[in-house]
């Protein structure tokens, strides 16, 4: 039962962060980000982008010199054994959270948007467990799958993206300043944490065969997400304008529900499929690094056996608040404010942190 | 090695059972399919009429061999607060499920759409789920409940397909504005421009002196045409602000909104202008617009000037006066200069029109002033409706001639009168 020896190469790596990050336009990501930031979401976008460079970089400088470690075990090493672990359990906790709250908003998408009459607890049920399924299956079963599903899922998602911006007006991008650029600048700050899963990512760092090919990878897929994203938020705004965007609750579904191709009138459900496998995938990883970061604190090394503990645990949390439609974003925007200034600040201490330990130095010397 | 994996296969198939999911489950054979919802103005405060133009799926499919008597479509009126809750109150009468699947038009009378109320009931449209954002919404003069049901085309006799190409070539052709509920919504929640949607209506004129017999200049139910076909129009269209529909354009009107909104899908225009060499014939013309219009705004001015200029390609197609314009550059300049005076009238008289009339405008050029602006404060404290009707605007028509027919020349009328 050693699954997580296995290591993954850089192209399951990379097809993980297309999917996990990529599909983030599908949910309600956009709809937080055109609340404050209105028609001029993609600027901000663009200055989230930026901004989160800066601690993926740090990240990577840290990473560099603990090759075999992962998030935790250099949060022992540079923290030392008490701090480390606290922050460990604080990653953790708003990890965990955020897994949450991302489940619930996937269950209430497919419950407001194209299931009205199921549950919502069997809807949560069933991804769950097929979540876990994943999730228990390990790294390497993941990896696999998401690259084996990346070019349908991507394809699909570019079709629609197409097809909308045809159907759209690119002058609704203007005024481009929008809510005005202090605005703009408020929503970067605050929704920074958007690629905050960047920081996540460290917990398998050392699974990726080589820091050569985690470095490459992670630079590359932030790269082709970030265009990705902005790209779908531009295409959202020319379609349906800065007024509706507001009101709308998830806007590629919204777009998908519009959109008829050719004498094909009602093709949701040739999109619907493919989101659904990334939804899994998405949140087979989550939990897989969840319950990876928990074994780990609490060093328990057949941490595959806590998955079906955490499903029960997320399905209790998750159905728990009363009326999802209106408190989901209210909670999202909570934690992402949370999320924000950690994942802008963590790196860079530990990075601080790694200089005055002198582990750059010792590296330097070891490579001459 | 194989054998397994065959095994397994067959382990797999007890899960296509459920596939078919449990509380979403429907039997396409359990369902009827409503293909246009009316909605009529009740006595009653907060209710409103509302019909169903059900389908019959038997009709017209291979199976029924043409052996069915059935009707293919029945309708449905009943009172209603919106058209969510009607779905199970129908089944008082219709044995099936309801299902909004196929729907294709929102049909709305004229009254209930002048009604300030009316916005209140087509929202809940955005609410469910089966209502898509490119159902088209049309306005009839009479009832819509007498509309659905009195519109009886010879062909076509399935009503989606009816409605579907129907409403599809009125709009190639310009005729009617592409009407989905998205622009209505977009438009509507903008609060800037004016909404046009499709005009219809069974109601025709009877009386000889009353209709026109070929003038698209007109709405739909002034037009008369002989012969048996629809009971139907579809002309011109009915202007909406703020949600509520203040008055009406005709067909031509539309299509030069079509032509100067470069947002419309219209490709070709076959239309009939007067001939400057002879008063008593009218050339037939195909306008196809060969780039985008150019709108020049200076909004910093006090009243706002906007000039338009909208290039388009002229094919002339008939030649009634046989006067050849080909061979003479002078005829060919004259050609040109009365179409355009022609044109650029006739656009000016709509400009004025939606400036007196309708105090806003459907041309989409306040999308041109949004770039004059950097953010969206500035841009809504120009208040681009309350400055519109005051903003001086001259629109400059820019004519290059295409083809002069199949052969250009005709030979002259004289030498053949000789």
């Amino acid at each position: 039962m050693k699954q997580n020896e296995g290591k993954i190469g850089i192209r399951d790596y990379m097809a993980i962060i297309l999917l996990t990050l990529g599909s983030k336009v599908s949910d309600d990501t956009p709809t937080l980000l055109y609340k404050t930031a209105k028609n001029s979401a993609w600027i901000s976008m663009l200055g989230i982008a930026l901004l989160s460079l800066i601690p993926i970089l740090f990240l990577l400088k840290v990473f560099s010199v603990h090759r075999n470690k992962n998030l935790h075990e250099i949060n022992l090493h540079l923290f030392g054994k008490v701090m480390g672990n606290l922050i460990s359990m604080g990653v953790l906790l708003l990890g965990f959270s955020s897994f949450v709250l991302d489940t619930s908003v996937y269950v209430d998408i497919i419950g407001s948007m194209y299931f009205t009459r199921t549950p919502t607890l069997a809807l949560y049920i069933l991804m769950l467990v097929v979540c876990g399924y994943g999730a228990k299956r390990g790294i390497e079963s993941i990896g696999s799958a998401a690259w084996l599903t990346l070019f349908y899922l991507k394809a699909t998602l570019f079709l629609a993206l197409i097809f909308a911006f045809t159907k759209g007006n690119l002058k609704f991008i203007f005024p481009l300043w929008g809510p005005g650029t202090l605005e703009i600048a408020k929503t970067t700050g605050s929704k920074l944490s958007i690629f905050a899963d960047f920081y996540f990512l460290g917990i398998i760092a050392p699974l990726v065969s080589s820091f050569k090919e985690f470095r490459k990878g992670t630079l590359w897929a932030f790269a082709i997400v970030v265009v990705e994203i902005t790209a779908a938020l531009i295409i959202f705004v020319i379609l349906f304008d800065f007024t509706s965007i507001e009101v709308i609750s998830y806007p590629f579904h919204e777009t998908i529900l519009y959109l008829s191709i050719g004498f094909l009138s009602n093709v949701e459900s040739m999109f619907l499929p493919f989101w659904l496998v990334a939804a899994f995938i998405r949140f087979s990883f989550y939990l897989y690094l969840v319950v990876t970061l928990f074994g780990g604190i609490f060093k328990i090394k057949e941490f595959e056996y806590l998955v079906p503990v955490f499903i029960v645990i997320v399905l209790f949390l998750g159905i728990m608040p009363k009326n999802l439609t209106y408190t989901l974003p209210y909670l999202r925007e909570m934690i992402l404010g949370i999320l924000s200034p950690l994942f802008f600040i963590l790196p860079i201490l530990m990075w601080g942190m790694a200089k005055l330990r002198g582990d750059f130095k010792r590296e330097a010397e070891q490579s001459h | 090695m194989k054998q397994n994996n065959l095994i397994k296969l067959i382990f797999l198939i007890p899960f296509i059972l459920i596939l078919t999911g449990c509380w979403d489950l429907k039997g396409l054979d359990r369902q009827v399919f409503v293909i246009g919802i009316g909605l009529d103005v009740s006595d009653e405060k907060g209710k409103i009429d509302i019909t169903y133009l059900i389908a019959n799926p038997e009709v017209g499919t291979s199976f029924a061999g043409g052996g069915t008597e059935e009707d293919t479509v029945m309708t449905v009126t009943m009172r209603s607060p919106d058209f969510l809750s009607l779905r199970h109150s129908v089944n008082a009468a219709v044995a099936r499920e309801i299902s909004y699947d196929l729907l294709k038009v929102i049909v709305v009378s004229e009254e209930l759409a002048k009604d300030e109320e009316f916005i209140r009931f087509l929202y809940s449209a955005e609410k469910d789920r089966e209502i898509k954002r490119n159902t088209y919404l049309i306005v009839t003069k009479e009832k819509a409940a007498e509309f659905l049901s009195k519109n009886d085309p010879k062909f076509l006799t399935r009503p989606h397909k009816f409605y579907e190409n129907m409403i599809q070539r009125g709009i190639e052709v310009g005729f009617i504005p592409n009407s989905e509920l998205h622009h209505f919504f977009r438009v509507t929640e903008e609060d800037a421009n004016l909404f046009l949607a499709t005009y219809a209506t069974t109601n025709i004129r009877q009386k000889e002196d009353e209709y026109r017999i070929n003038e698209m200049d007109a709405l739909a139910g002034d037009v008369r045409i002989e012969g048996e076909t629809n009971s139907a129009n579809f002309l011109g269209a009915a202007v909406f602000l703020e949600g509520m529909m203040i008055g009406t354009l005709t067909g031509v009107e539309n299509r030069i909104v079509m032509l100067l909104h470069d947002a419309s899908s219209i490709t070709d225009i076959l239309a009939p202008i007067p001939d400057p060499f002879h008063e008593d014939y009218e050339l037939t013309v195909r306008i196809r617009k060969q780039h985008n219009t150019s709108v020049e705004m200076n909004v910093h001015d006090m009243p706002p000037k906007i000039h338009v200029t909208l290039p388009l390609t002229v094919d002339v197609l008939t030649d009634p006066s046989m006067e050849n314009p080909v061979d003479n550059k002078k005829k060919v300049e004259k050609l040109r200069s009365t179409m355009e005076e022609f044109m650029e009238t006739k656009i000016m008289a709509l400009v004025e029109k939606s400036q007196k009339e309708f105090k806003a405008e459907p041309f989409g050029w306040s999308l041109y002033a949004r770039k004059e602006f950097k953010t969206l404060k500035d841009y809504m404290e120009f208040d681009w409706m309350r400055t519109y009707p005051e903003m001086k605007i001259d629109v400059d028509v820019e004519i290059r001639f295409g083809q002069f027919g199949r052969q250009p020349k005709t030979p002259s009328y004289k030498g053949i009168r000789d």
